[in-house]
């Protein structure tokens, strides 16, 4: 029994640490755990963060995936926590990709349908999801999203089996592994049940396991300690049956970006459960997103983010009833401070038709240089260039732009019709850590290796309803 | 279907493969000569165990288990310790790195555990602050106002001209292009300004006299000219404002001292043999 005690000493020290560590208006630490639930290698991980101190938290002991593999008991769990402590917590499943279609299925854990009772709770236990971390991106793929030519970002090794390569992916599993079409089905299902189960904003995070916070390529000390910088390192190999993953298909890390008044617990974890959100590949670029209905380009002129509140919603919200014919949005980022200027903004449009048909639509609404640059017949923008020499793994801010604002209405909008929106940033290309590593290291990346990308943002969404949600 | 084919068949069942390997593994045992104590067989529940699963249960839900809860409890701890045993006679405990690692973990951890109800003195703590004060000092904070030239890599447009004119007084509301940063931040500290302007832009403002106009000042964004209103300075903190930060760190190190000495002595009582190849 002296194991029984040392777990109870081991989580109440973990606890105690949190809290020492915790300093409200200068650094933040969350009491959480991962709720590590595999089922035969597929990825089911929720993180679960937890708003309160230890005066409220008290002795909780966590519930882990020892107790249950079904995210279910975990979200029953989570509603005896609220009651018996009077805290909130939350859960942010993550990893979609590697959960060989049971991310976002269409049917429960134990396999029997989606009830509007399962939307209303997973709606309100995980108002978020990771969709970006070493392991791979889970925003969208080619295969759901062939029109989109950005959407193969993280995808190299991680589209090609479950976490611990135990099965191969099929592709017929996309579709409820990507939180682009879980967006888009769930709209469709919020059509059948009255409430949307994937109803969430989007963040990033590292999967980084050594502490530190090193999200960006040109400090990536690897996602373990035996993923430290090194000459071999990107041609590491993991290998089962006939899958390979090989080093350099990990990513730096992803970042979660929380629009909140203070740097607090109760204020972050709120701007969390409210979604107002968004997540990043590792660069700090700044993203705003409003939406509303008589939005112009005249507010840029003044102070737009407050009225982007005053008069409309921030990432993350539902739309206000209709008060014209069609919603216009303000979109605004700023390059990170010592980062990439900025490609161009992005607005993805996800929506469900009167039979139940989901379709998404990219419109690309503000780029840089755009006297040169124009969009073509079928929606597709000019490259914005590149600048990337690999041999010395730099890059030059001579192209792109250092802040990108407009004002964007939707052209094609329907009333009766179930919509989403979000926006998605993107940077001129940079190297990757691989690149970096070759250039340090002096060796010569083989063919194939992805050495450079267009490191992004992607906010939460903001919500169409005709009749507006609860 | 023969008798042979039945067989055939029937051997390509995994159940079936599951009970041969378990009747190998008895006659190997029982070949071996390990006869299997009657009483190892046997599991005892005891009343305290029960208790104990309900309480370790109560930990995670805030209430008491009810009976049927109880009931999967006990036998979800049967199949394990039945599991357990069997494994455990197997040798399926060797040479398995996750088990010793778990040991070894738990083994530091309680070389240290102690430590959570222990806190410093006041003497301890004031002497690690004077042993390395800079490292506790506070942020130096900045209260300036800013002026943003779009540059593409740092070309100085016409930013000279603009601080002669500033100097002599136009109005430097009315002046530089537009961005989503900060023009006159307020007493803010060095850490927020290099997040918000980049770490060369923060590092720039020690050089800055308040006063004047001065600049260009590059930072990721282009180049700023500045005005310094107001410096406060790092200064060395009192032991009360870096109290957690002291505790935290003295922690840190006494844990890491004490699992030291306490592999150190555990150390001492082993001869280690070593035959390199």
């Amino acid at each position: 029994m002296i194991t029984a005690k040392l777990v109870e000493s081991v989580w109440a020290q973990h606890v105690a640490t949190v809290e020492r560590y915790n300093q409200p208006g200068k650094f933040t630490a969350f009491i959480g755990y991962e709720f590590t639930s595999l089922v035969k290698g597929n990825n089911l991980h929720r993180i679960v963060v937890f708003r309160d101190g230890v005066e409220k938290f008290g002795k909780t002991m966590p519930f882990t995936a020892l107790d249950s593999k079904d995210p279910e008991d975990l979200w029953k769990w989570f509603a005896n926590y609220e009651q018996t402590t009077g805290g909130q917590v939350l859960g942010i499943p993550h990893n979609g990709n590697l959960s060989n279609g049971m991310m976002f299925a269409l049917n429960d854990f134990k396999g029997g349908p989606l009830t509007a009772d399962y939307a209303r709770r997973r709606q309100y236990w995980e108002p978020l999801t990771e969709i970006v971390q070493a392991k791979g991106e889970s925003e969208s793929h080619p295969f759901l999203s062939p029109n989109d030519e950005f959407a193969n970002f993280g995808k190299a090794g991680w589209d090609v089996g479950n976490l611990d390569l135990s099965a191969t992916k099929t592709n017929d599993m996309f579709a409820s592994e990507y939180a682009r079409e879980a967006l888009k089905r769930g709209l469709m299902l919020e059509a059948k049940l009255g409430i949307n189960p994937f109803k969430f904003g989007m963040i990033g995070a590292g999967d980084i396991h050594t502490g530190l916070s090193t999200s960006e390529e040109n400090n990536h000390l690897g996602e373990t300690f035996i993923l430290e910088p090194s000459a071999e390192r990107a041609m590491r190999t993991e290998k089962r049956g006939s899958i390979t993953r090989f080093g350099w298909q990990s990513l730096a890390a992803g970042l979660a970006a929380v629009w909140a008044k203070e740097n607090t617990r109760e204020a972050i974890f709120d701007a969390m459960r409210r979604r107002e959100v968004y997540a990043t590949t590792g660069t700090r670029l700044q993203v705003r997103l409003f939406g509303g209905w008589d939005f112009s380009e005249r507010d840029l002129k003044g102070n737009w983010v407050k009225q982007g509140y005053a008069r409309g919603v921030p990432m993350g919200g539902d739309l206000r009833p209709a008060t014209s014919k069609a919603p216009s949005f303000i979109i605004s980022a700023l390059k990170d401070a010592t980062g990439a200027n900025l490609d161009r903004i992005q607005i993805i449009k996800g929506w469900v038709d009167a039979s139940g048909q989901t379709h998404e639509r990219i419109f690309n609404v503000a780029w840089s240089s755009p006297e040169t640059r124009k969009v073509s017949k079928d929606g597709r923008l000019t490259a914005v260039g590149d600048t990337v020499d690999l041999k010395t793994a730099t890059y030059s801010n001579s192209i792109g732009a250092v802040e990108l604002r407009t004002v964007w209405r939707d052209p094609e909008f329907k009333p009766g019709v179930r919509a989403f929106y979000y926006a998605r940033v993107l940077e001129i290309p940079t190297p990757r850590w691989p690149a970096y590593d070759a250039a340090r290291y002096q060796f010569a990346l083989p063919d194939g290796v992805k050495a450079e990308s267009q490191e992004r943002a992607y906010t939460s969404p903001i919500w169409y309803s005709p009749k507006v949600a609860p | 279907m023969s008798l042979r084919e039945r067989l055939r068949a029937a051997l390509k069942e995994p159940l079936v493969h599951f009970l041969l390997a378990g009747l190998a593994l008895f006659l190997f045992f029982a070949w071996r000569g390990d006869a299997v104590d009657p009483e190892s067989r046997t599991i005892t529940i005891t009343e305290q165990q029960v208790e104990r699963l309900a309480a370790s249960w109560a930990q995670t839900w805030q209430r008491p288990p009810a009976q049927d809860e109880i009931d999967g409890l006990i036998r979800d701890y049967v199949k394990e310790e039945v599991y357990y045993r069997e494994g455990l006679r197997m040798g399926l405990d060797q040479d398995d790195t996750i088990i010793r690692r778990r040991i070894r973990s738990k083994m530091e951890f309680l070389a240290s555990s102690e430590l959570e109800n222990e806190a410093p003195d006041d003497a301890t703590l004031q002497a690690l602050l004077d042993k390395n004060p800079q490292a506790y000092a506070a942020d130096a904070r900045y209260s300036f106002d800013q002026i943003y030239l779009a540059a593409q890599d740092g070309a100085a447009a016409g930013a000279a001209e603009m601080l002669a004119a500033l100097n002599k007084g136009a109005d430097w509301q009315k002046l530089g292009d537009a961005i989503s940063l900060p023009r006159s931040p307020e007493a803010v500290d060095r850490t927020r300004i290099a997040t918000e302007f980049g770490e060369d832009f923060a590092a720039s403002l020690a050089g800055i006299k308040p006063g004047q106009w001065a600049g260009p000042v590059p930072s990721g964004f282009g180049l700023h000219l500045v005005r310094m209103r107001k410096v406060e300075a790092s200064a060395k903190p009192k032991l009360a404002e870096v109290r957690q930060k002291l505790e935290n760190d003295w922690r840190a190190q006494t844990v890491k001292d004490r699992e030291a000495k306490a592999y150190q002595t555990l150390l001492d009582s082993y001869t280690i043999r070593i035959a390199k190849p």
